[in-house]
């Protein structure tokens, strides 16, 4: 066991990492109680085996690697399979509406609110879920990602291209239900 | 640079993964390309709302005082 004092560095350290973990605990569980449960249980596991993470190195990578494996372990039965996403093909929301004279970043993705974009997270697979949590809200590095998850950097590349197509389709499906565009890439109708 | 090549390699981009020579040719590429600046712009778009809607949850305070009284 650590010195009191270091003990306590290491904690403090550790918590400045507490909403990196816990968003990632809450996109993986969906359930704020599970989320809590999952990230104090990371920690106390991080406090017990911090002698094995080396001062210098990307804390928050190994925070979040000790807290996905145990949602992995406990949530998930050890079982990593993944439900593969549906093959969208092309299907890009931007190639639906680049050729109908809009501007697809501001006149659809502005207008889906964030709580839809969460929802569509949300529905992504776990293993491409946690990639798009690393990289695109996180700001993890390919590498990072890669080390953090314990898989080859170019398996991170193809489920983050695969995670981005999906997340478009989940987005244009929304877009087309809420009246933001019209079925079959027609023209934007809302004027919000 | 062909637009297959810049589209391949625009993940990379976004993610500012690839190195400054090849960053330096897509960006010439984008400049002369309005089709492949859309589609970046789109993109880069697209990944800042999701970091946006995603980092609205923050840690409880008071699950963030238990883990300190827990830890310390």
């Amino acid at each position: 066991m650590a010195e009191p004092a270091a003990q306590t560095a290491f904690a403090e350290e550790a918590l400045t990492h507490l909403d990196t973990l816990y968003r990632g605990a809450l996109r993986l569980t969906h359930d704020p109680d599970q989320a809590q449960d999952l990230v104090q249980e990371a920690y106390l596991r991080a406090l017990r085996y911090q002698h094995s993470y080396q001062a210098g190195t990307n804390m928050k990578a190994w925070l979040f690697a000790i807290m996905r494996n145990l949602f992995w372990d406990r949530f998930k039965g050890s079982r990593k399979e993944d439900v593969s996403l549906d093959d969208t093909g092309d299907f890009v929301l931007y190639e639906k509406l680049r050729d109908e004279g809009a501007r697809p970043e501001s006149d659809v993705l502005d207008k889906i609110a964030a709580s839809e974009v969460v929802a569509a997270v949300d529905k992504l697979p776990p293993l491409h879920r946690e990639v798009v949590l690393l990289v695109d809200v996180e700001g993890f590095s390919y590498k990072d990602a890669a080390d953090t998850l314990g898989v080859p950097i170019g398996t991170v590349m193809s489920r983050l291209h695969r995670a981005r197509q999906q997340l478009q389709k989940s987005l244009y499906d929304y877009a087309v239900e809420s009246g933001i565009v019209h079925a079959g890439g027609q023209q934007q109708v809302s004027q919000q | 640079m062909r637009c297959e090549e810049c589209a391949d390699k625009l993940d990379r981009f976004v993610d500012r993964e690839l190195t400054n020579t090849e960053a330096l040719e897509v960006q010439l590429h984008l400049e002369g390309c309005p089709d492949c600046m859309d589609h970046y712009e789109f993109q880069e778009e697209l990944k800042r709302v999701v970091k946006h809607s995603c980092e609205c949850d923050t840690a409880p305070a008071a699950f963030r005082e238990k883990l300190r009284e827990i830890l310390g």
